[in-house]
């Protein structure tokens, strides 16, 4: 990474570090995660397995719900907040390139976001693994965590740089996580009992929708016969074995991390 | 320093800038004026490549659209307002030294000859700071790098007078080399900095030359207001309609003002003297930019914000 690129990094990073949602995000996951670990957990005498898979998925689903906004809203002010107030005609009136400023803005953003999670989320995982949850499991839950995170950083700076305003950019990556949080498991069983929508089309999008395929990537390390997503679980597991089920979710993942950050870039280029 | 080959900037069917050519020399001081909507902005956009166009511009020969990093390595830019930027002074003159690749201490030492102290301000957070104190850490930022281009895009036009008579003194301290571009409305700001305008209109050169090549092109005259003793106001009077052939002598309370070309008030003056007429004091009136553009332009040419009273 070039030394202008680092910097425009060190300064999101140090940015964000400052900001009031690092600290919000970080305490409500914290919080958040330490509730389910702990209380969660307290059942696991009494039901044994199912007490730390019930504290598993419901951290499932604080990241779920969570995570994406978490990661939207300050991706979606990122460019657009700069572009507003003048800063980032300022900046890009120096010797940099367009390239120099996303990149270093998006490594920035990621970082911030990412370790904004890892605090609330290390403290809630390592009190979940000494009360007994498997620490392979946590760590899985983890990985998938980061790259849900990751894809919609990169999402809300696309939206950052195309719309013309913040509260736009925030109010379309609301909308796309709405739609994507909508048309999860609710959606693929409306779709698939009510209008019959063929089972290849359920598939597919169960792996181009992000909230879904974290939750199939994370669910599968947890019940490995993916039961609790019913019939298209079935069907996944069929078609691509538990390995194969786990790393399409990591590439859907990587891939929704690396196309909006590219198409970012080029829009931040062309819409100068 | 500068070479625009023609040069068209077009908004969807809006021509902003139409086929500009015009080039600026090293150590010129161009300032450029023009109405709402003329290009100026654009132009500026355009020079620091933070816009597509069609033509070509070159910044001490580099291709600003092909080469926009090493072409804006050779400029400072200071805009119309500074932005709203987090964190301390500190943060902000190390963040931007280091971006162009100079040490903190050039841009500091250049703060401390604008009368700016990195010692006492530079803990603040940048919102404490005033309008007039950005502009000139923005000034300082861009001389610290010691480049061969200002661009200057209507620096003033947020500052209250007196931060606006400190800046344009700053603007003193810019080395004789440095080229200097300069968006105003500001008559008072021209004189003091620049030795040629740049006159956009509809996106073309509408007047390129020195300020004396204006007032003549435009035939402005300026009004020479002058106190003479109150027994001594009919002769003064009579030899100023006879001597410049106006039967027009203004009155102002005990002052008698004449219309006259720039160039004639020493000869109104020593008319007087001549004739044994003491002048007391004596002023001038100078049309406002706003006059000047409608002279040149056309009536429809009203500079938005530009000054409605000029004097010197």
């Amino acid at each position: 990474m070039g030394q202008r690129t680092t910097l425009f990094l060190r300064r999101e990073l140090a940015g964000s570090l400052h900001a009031r949602w690092f600290l919000v995000y970080s305490a409500v996951f914290l919080v958040g995660g330490l509730l389910l670990a702990t209380f969660g957990i307290s059942n696991t005498v009494v039901y044994g397995y199912r007490g730390f898979a019930k504290a598993f998925a419901g951290l499932v689903h604080l990241a779920l719900m969570f995570v994406p906004l978490m990661a939207l809203f300050p991706a979606a002010a990122a460019v657009a907040e700069e572009r507003e107030n003048g800063v980032l005609e300022y900046i890009l009136a120096q010797p940099v390139t367009f390239s120099e400023v996303y990149i270093g803005k998006w490594a920035g953003l990621s970082m911030a976001v990412l370790l904004s999670l890892s605090v609330g989320f290390g403290v809630a995982g390592a009190v979940a693994v000494l009360r007994g949850v498997p620490a392979g499991l946590i760590l899985t839950l983890y990985t998938f965590v980061l790259l849900l995170a990751s894809s919609f950083v990169a999402v809300g700076l696309c939206f950052s740089t195309l719309a013309k305003s913040r509260a736009r950019a925030v109010t379309l990556g609301i909308v796309v996580w709405f739609i994507f949080l909508a048309l999860g498991t609710l959606g693929v069983i409306v779709a698939f009992v009510r209008w019959g929508v063929p089972e290849q089309v359920l598939l597919v999008w169960s792996f181009v929708n992000p909230i879904e395929a974290f939750r199939i990537g994370v669910v599968s390390s947890l019940d490995p016969d993916l039961s609790l997503l019913g019939p298209i679980g079935t069907s996944i597991l069929e078609r691509l074995g538990s390995r194969g089920t786990v790393g399409l979710a990591l590439l859907t993942l990587v891939l929704w991390t690396l196309l909006p950050g590219v198409v970012g870039l080029a829009l931040f280029k062309k819409v100068r | 320093m500068i070479r625009a080959h023609p040069v068209t900037k077009r908004f969807g069917n809006v021509t902003v800038l139409d086929e500009l050519s015009f080039s600026a020399e090293q150590g010129e001081r161009v300032a450029v004026l023009g109405m709402n909507g003329a290009g100026k902005t654009t132009l500026m956009r355009c020079l620091l490549g933070l816009t597509e166009f069609d033509g070509q511009l070159e910044i001490a020969g580099r291709n600003v659209q092909t080469e926009g990093r090493d072409a804006r390595a050779n400029i400072g830019y200071v805009p119309q307002r500074a932005p709203y930027f987090e964190g301390s002074l500190f943060e902000l003159v190390e963040f931007f030294s280091r971006l162009r690749g100079i040490e903190t201490e050039q841009a500091e030492s250049r703060l401390t000859q604008l009368g700016l102290s990195l010692a006492s301000h530079g803990m603040k957070e940048t919102r404490e700071l005033s309008g007039g104190m950005l502009q000139k850490v923005l000034l300082a930022l861009a001389l610290g790098a010691d480049v061969p281009l200002l661009l200057l895009d209507e620096p003033t036009a947020n500052l209250d007078a007196r931060a606006r008579r400190d800046f344009i003194r700053a603007l003193g301290q810019v080395s004789t080399d440095t080229t200097v571009l300069l968006a105003t409305h500001r008559l008072t700001d021209v004189e003091a900095v620049a030795d040629r305008l740049l006159v956009l209109h509809g996106g073309r050169i509408a007047f390129d030359g020195r300020m004396d090549e204006l007032w003549q092109s435009v035939g402005a005259d300026v009004t020479l207001w002058i106190r003479v003793p109150p027994r001594q106001r009919e002769s003064a009077c009579n030899l100023l309609q006879r001597q410049w052939q106006t039967s027009t002598v203004l009155a102002n309370g005990a002052a008698l003002g004449i219309q006259v070309e720039r160039s004639a008030r020493a000869k109104v003056l020593m008319a007087l003297h001549s004739e044994a007429i003491p002048v007391e004091d004596f002023w001038t009136e100078v049309p406002s930019l706003n006059d000047l553009m409608e002279r040149l332009l056309g009536s429809e040419a009203v500079l938005d914000g530009a000054e409605t009273v000029g004097g010197e």
